[in-house]
This record gives C-alpha cells, structure tokens and sequence, in this order.
C-alpha cells in the first residue's frame, strides 16, 4: 500500500469534507485577470508584448531616477570644490574634497536608480507578474541551464548585476539559484556601457552600434554556455521541477511596495555602499600617493595605481594593451563607470577628450580585446559584496572571480587573435 | 487512460495516479494532484512548455516533463 | 514572551500580516547556514509581547525542501507557543493542506482566514464558524491588506496562548487503522519521544526520510509493521 499518497488524499478528503460544509461556490464569472492573462500568454504576442512590458517598466524606472542621481552628484562635486579651496594643507583638502566626498558622491548617485529598481520589482512581484515571466520563459531558459525564475534576475543585470543578484531570492531551488547568481555578472550591466560607446566609437565608427550590441549578445551567449556547463558539471545535471503556482493578478499595495523596496535599499546601503566607499578611498589614495609624484593628484602617471598598472601589463600585453588599460581595467574592480574616467584621469585629460587620445594607446584589436575583457573579467566591488552573502562563501565567491578572469582572456585573446588575422589591426 | 502532459487546453480530466521519484510525487499531491481531483488544462506557455491547468481551486504551471508522471481519465475535451 | 510562528503557503500574504503584526520592531537576517531570508518581530497587545517569527513560505511539511526543513525543524525543535496558519481564503481547499500538517504535528494553530475579500469575488461564502467548529481551532477572518482582522488575530493569539487546542483530526478508517497501529509501536518502542506520537506515526507511516534517520529505523521495518496488520 502507498502510504505517501495514501495520507496526501486522506488529508484532501477531509478537506474536502470540511469545504463541503462550510464553504458554498457561486459560478465565478470570467475575472480581469482571466483576460489579462489570456493576452499575455498568447502564443503570438505573448513574448514581445512581455519584453516591451519589461523594458517600459526598467526604462521608468531609471529615467525617473536620474534626475535624483545629477542632483546627487552636483551635490557633492560642489562639497568637493568647496573642500579643496577652502583647506589650507593640500593633502588634507585632496582626502576630504575627492577622498571623501568624492567618495560618498560616487556611492550614493548609485542610490536613486538602484532604489526605484526594487521598487519597479516590488510592484512586479505584488502584482502577480513575475510567476508570468517565468511562465512564459521557461522552456528556453530551461534549455541553458536555467530556469523561468531566472528570468527577472538576468534581466535586471543589463541594468545592474547587484539588485539583479539580490531578485534571485524569488528563486526557491538553491541550484539554481546558485547558478542564476554565478552566471548573472556576465550580463553586461548599463555601468560597462561607456566604455563599449568610446571605444566603438573611435576604431569602428560605421559599425559601433552593432560592435555595441555584440557585447550584450555575448555577455547572453556565454551566460547560456557557462549555466549549461555549470549546471552539468558542478551540479551533476540536478534540476528541480517548476511546479508554480500562478496567483491571479493584483493591484500591489503602496505600503507593501514601499516597504520592500526600503529594506532592499537598506541591505544595498548597509553591504555595497560601505564597501564602495571604501574602494572609492582606496582609489583615491592609489591615484594620489606618492604624494610628491603626482604633484598632489594632478598627474597621475608616478602614482600608486599606474604602478599596479605597470604589473598588470604584462598579463594584458598579448591583447596590445598598455599599463594605462591596466589602470582603467583595475578601476574597473572598484566600479565599471569610472574606467572611462580613469583613463582620462591618466592621460591628463577631460572625459570628453579622451576619445581623441585612445587611438596612441589603442588598435581596432585591442580595443576589442579591452571591451571584451571590460565584459567579462570581474564583477565590480559591490557586486562581489552582494555575490558572496548571497552565495555564502568565500570559496564560491572566489570561484566566480576566477572563472570570469580565466573566461575573459580566453574570449579576449580568440577575438583578439582573429582581429589581428583579419588584418584589423 | 492517458498522461496530463498529452493534453489539449479546454481539457477536463481526474488524476488516477501519480508516478515518478518520491520527491516529485510528494510534491505533486501535496500541490493537490491526488487521486480523484478534478482539473482542467488552461493553457500552454507560447514556448509550448510548460502548461497551466485549474485544479482544487487554483492556477498551476508545471512542465510537461513533470506533467508526464500524472496519470488522468479524461472527462470532457 | 508569547512565541509565535507564521506559516502559510507563498502568496497568502504573510508579510502583509508580519508588517501589520510587528510595525517597525522587525529584525531581517538569515536562518542558520542558508542564505534564505528570516524575519522576526515584536507585537505588543494588551501588555503582552510577543515574538513573531516569519517562517519560509511553503506548500508542506514535507521537508524536501530547504524552505520546508527550515520551518519543520523551527516548529519541532523551537516549540512555539502559537502557530498562526495563514489561509488563503481564495485558494481554501490547496491551504488547509498544511494546517492539517500543523494539527498533526499538535501545534497550537490558529487560522488566519485571510483574502476574504477576494474568496468572495471569487463567488465564495464561507461560513467561518462552521469551518472553526469542523477544525477544532480558532478561526480569524481577515482582509490583511486593508488591516481588517488584525486586532482580533492578536486577540485570538494571546487566548489560545492560554488556552492551547489540540484536536485530533482523524481521517478516514482505513488509513486511521494504520496510524493507530504505528502509533502503538511508537509509543511501545518509545521512538523520538519528543515528538508527538501521532506525529511521528503519520511521518513513518509517509516513509519520512529526516524522522526515519532521526528514529534510526529502516523503510523495511516500517513496511513489515504494516503487513503484520493486514
């Protein structure tokens, strides 16, 4: 006899008694919801319509949020100004001007759009939404090694990867939730967008946008290939069953909204934003010590992180880069949106400029070779700090950080290796 | 006798049986998939996998592949 | 303090319930060794303070999961003063599920009945006192989102904290035989005395893998006790 399902129908029966006393049903007219989901999940325009559905609202919510992000960092630019000419000693105005206040401008311009990124997922899960995106995306997800909750986390990491990481909490199965989080940085995050734009820019004008969207097709390629392998390998091809509930649609609640999006702002602040910080300062000092070198920040060529940049060079030589790509590629760890600034800050010019200087250091080759490794080779600083409390443990953390790195020159030298052959160089 | 995953939508079927590995089968009854409940196949996802169906009151979405353990008697197609 | 513990499947809408229980006083953290979320409160009523624990939302005690394992082992080994079962009252058939779980387990539960106002645009009447009567428990309609139901939770908390219910749901005769005859041998062989023995019967009997390891005993044993009956 089978006891397993023998107890499950007993307990249904009794239910059922029970209902059968208390509850009456009325015949249940055809609900909204009904609708609505009859249109989202149609055969044909279920999946475009879903897309665009995602794009409007991630779109929303970073435009809505940059106008709090300028406010930000006008802010704090001007707190910076105000400290390196008010502050007798030179050394004490560079720490408290770009140290310090450069370094909280520089995290908390990250608050706004991160903050109503959670919102915009708040009102997605309340509503009802996010089973539906899994619903409707499973199957392909399913085929790469993912799964249809995937789907959300991987999306948001075009925008960024850490909130993105931070969604991956709807995931209830630990493998692939692990492997949701693994794959997730080499979604290319809006931060690695500027360095895409300058370098397509200048050595492919014709083709940039295409160069452009490339990246993104190879961030999603090898995101497919690395969970196949992932799962298959590390995981002994486990896979958990889907078995979700589709709840009917709602109205999300403000107060509920809000509250979500408060705590998962707070966790961002407690985590990233301290480590940030921190990074920043570190940046800070690399870029302005030996203080006499650099005549107090001012060129950065004798300092601290040009020499890191020196000793990163011969690993990214093969690739025609130079220690100035060392730099920006080190900053790059700290946060992909100041690699473009680096690298004006290293040849002594604005960041509108810089374009006019990259073709001394760079080839077409090269270019792609850096973009490609920009792509793939790290998650920035506040990615790691999310990564490794979600993954819990430093040995998957460092994991990561060295599949990504090994990843990154295979991919950067094959298409390095094809460029120079194709005579782009 | 026929299998859940081999469904069309508008379906309305009673499970028989449930097959498959222990942890699956636990979950499926525990979802409500026992002996004797009544559902009906909503739809298919536009990828054609997985498949929604109405059963004890509420909307499920499982894969074909899981589908494929529950063993119905189809009522109405 | 008053130990609480909220369990229910996803999308019953325990956080509503959590927030509106504990307000500012929660603490976010992890549940030992896991990255999976825990949220505690306090809820002060009626100069009582309780502590409100969000348990993991699942669909069974089966403990096949990791959400599952978490709540199963808070429950047996925490021991709450009151369980709060919430309900989906549009969803009411697949929800008792688990509180029929929880009563087996002799917690002290309490059903939070709650989306009343979607089980009734769903075309649902439920007579709320007949469902009371019928499970042996208390039973608090609610409309959490709109903060309906919630004084008369925290009321019916701090009652059935003084005084705890624990019916016996049977079921029906042919698996009840079973049960009784497992129990007895349970109670015989003094197996995990520390849990309720209906309990442990109703696990056995369900090849339970974590209460078969637990009670050292093989599938064979349990499937010999069976036969002996028949």
């Amino acid at each position: 006899m089978d006891f397993v399902s023998e107890l499950a129908l007993g307990r249904y029966e009794k239910i059922g008694e029970i209902i059968g006393k208390c509850v009456e049903k009325v015949e249940k007219p055809k609900t909204f919801s009904d609708l609505i989901d009859t249109v989202v999940t149609d055969k044909y325009v279920g999946i475009p319509i879903f897309l665009t559905f995602m794009w409007a609202v991630f779109q929303f919510a970073y435009s809505v949020s940059a106008p709090f992000s300028d406010a930000i960092d006008v802010f704090f630019s001007a707190c910076s100004d105000w400290a390196r000419s008010s502050i007798a000693n030179p050394q004490l105005a560079s720490l408290v001007g770009d140290g310090i206040f450069g370094g909280w401008g520089f995290v908390l311009v990250f608050l706004p759009p991160i903050a109503f990124v959670f919102v915009a997922l708040a009102i997605l899960e309340d509503t009802g939404y996010l089973p539906r995106a899994a619903f409707v995306m499973d199957r392909a997800l399913t085929k790469v090694g993912l799964q249809g909750k995937s789907f959300i986390p991987m999306l948001l990491g075009f925008g960024c990867n850490l909130p993105a990481i931070m969604a991956t909490r709807t995931i209830e199965d630990d493998v692939d939730r692990r492997i949701t989080i693994m794959v997730n940085p080499l979604m290319s995050c809006s931060a690695r967008l500027p360095v895409y734009v300058l370098f397509a820019g200048v050595f492919f004008e014709k083709v940039a946008g295409a160069v452009i969207t490339s990246m993104y097709m190879l961030g999603i390629v090898l995101a497919a290939v690395m969970a196949t392998l992932f799962r298959k390998f590390i995981f002994g091809g486990k896979s958990s069953p889907l078995l979700m509930e589709l709840p009917p649609y709602a109205t999300p609640a403000p107060k509920s909204v809000l509250m979500s999006a408060r705590n998962r702002t707070l966790i961002f602040l407690k985590k990233a934003a301290t480590i940030l910080f921190i990074g920043a300062l570190i940046m800070w000092f690399l870029t302005t010590y030996p203080w006499d070198a650099t005549n107090g920040g001012e060129l950065i060529e004798n300092s601290y992180a040009s020499a890191i940049g020196h000793a990163v060079e011969p690993l990214i030589r093969p690739f025609g880069l130079d220690w100035t790509a060392g730099v920006a590629l080190v900053g790059g760890f700290l946060a992909k949106e100041i690699v473009v600034g680096t690298l004006g800050m290293i040849y002594g010019v604005g960041e509108e400029e810089v374009a006019d200087v990259i073709p001394e250091h760079f080839t077409p080759a090269s270019a792609l070779a850096l973009m490609i490794i920009t792509l793939i080779y790290l998650p920035c600083l506040a990615t790691l700090g999310i990564l490794r409390q979600e993954l819990g443990s430093w040995k998957w953390t460092a994991f990561v950080i060295a599949y990504e790195l090994v990843l990154a020159f295979i991919v950067a030298w094959i298409a390095y290796g094809i460029a120079v052959g194709l005579g782009v160089s | 006798m026929r299998r859940l995953h081999e469904l069309k939508p508008g379906t309305k079927a009673i499970v028989s049986d449930i097959e498959g590995n222990s942890a699956l089968r636990k979950k499926l009854l525990g979802m409500g998939l026992t002996k004797g409940a009544k559902l009906k196949i909503v739809r298919n996802a536009p990828l054609k996998d997985p498949m929604e169906i109405e059963v004890r009151g509420y909307n499920l979405s499982l894969r074909k592949a899981e589908a494929e353990n529950v063993i119905v008697e189809v009522k109405e197609e | 303090m008053i130990k609480v513990a909220l369990a229910g499947n996803p999308n019953v809408g325990k956080s509503v319930i959590f927030n509106a229980l504990t307000g500012a006083r929660q603490k976010v953290g992890n549940w030992p060794g896991v990255t999976v979320e825990k949220k505690e409160g306090i809820c002060e009523h009626k100069g009582k303070k309780m502590l409100i624990v969000d348990l993991p939302g699942i669909y069974s005690l089966s403990a096949v999961s990791i959400d599952e394992k978490i709540a199963r082992d808070f429950l047996l080994n925490e021991k709450p003063d009151v369980v709060v079962s919430i309900v989906d009252a549009s969803n009411i058939e697949r929800n008792l599920y688990l509180t029929l779980q929880l009563i087996e387990m002799e917690a002290n539960v309490v059903v939070a009945l709650n989306k009343m106002d979607l089980a009734k645009s769903k075309g649902y009447r439920i007579d709320v006192r007949k469902l009371s009567a019928e499970l042996g428990i208390p039973v608090v309609p609610m409309v959490a989102i709109r903060g309906e139901g919630i004084e008369e939770l925290k009321n019916t908390i701090i009652y059935a904290s003084r005084a705890p219910r624990k019916p016996v749901i049977r079921y029906s005769d042919g698996i009840e035989r079973y049960i009784e005859l497992l129990r007895s041998k349970v109670v015989e062989n003094s197996i995990l005395p520390k849990y309720p023995p209906r309990f442990v019967a109703i696990k056995l009997l369900e090849l339970d893998e974590e209460i078969l390891s637990k009670a050292g005993i093989g599938e064979e044993v349990i499937k010999e006790w069976i036969s002996s009956v028949s």
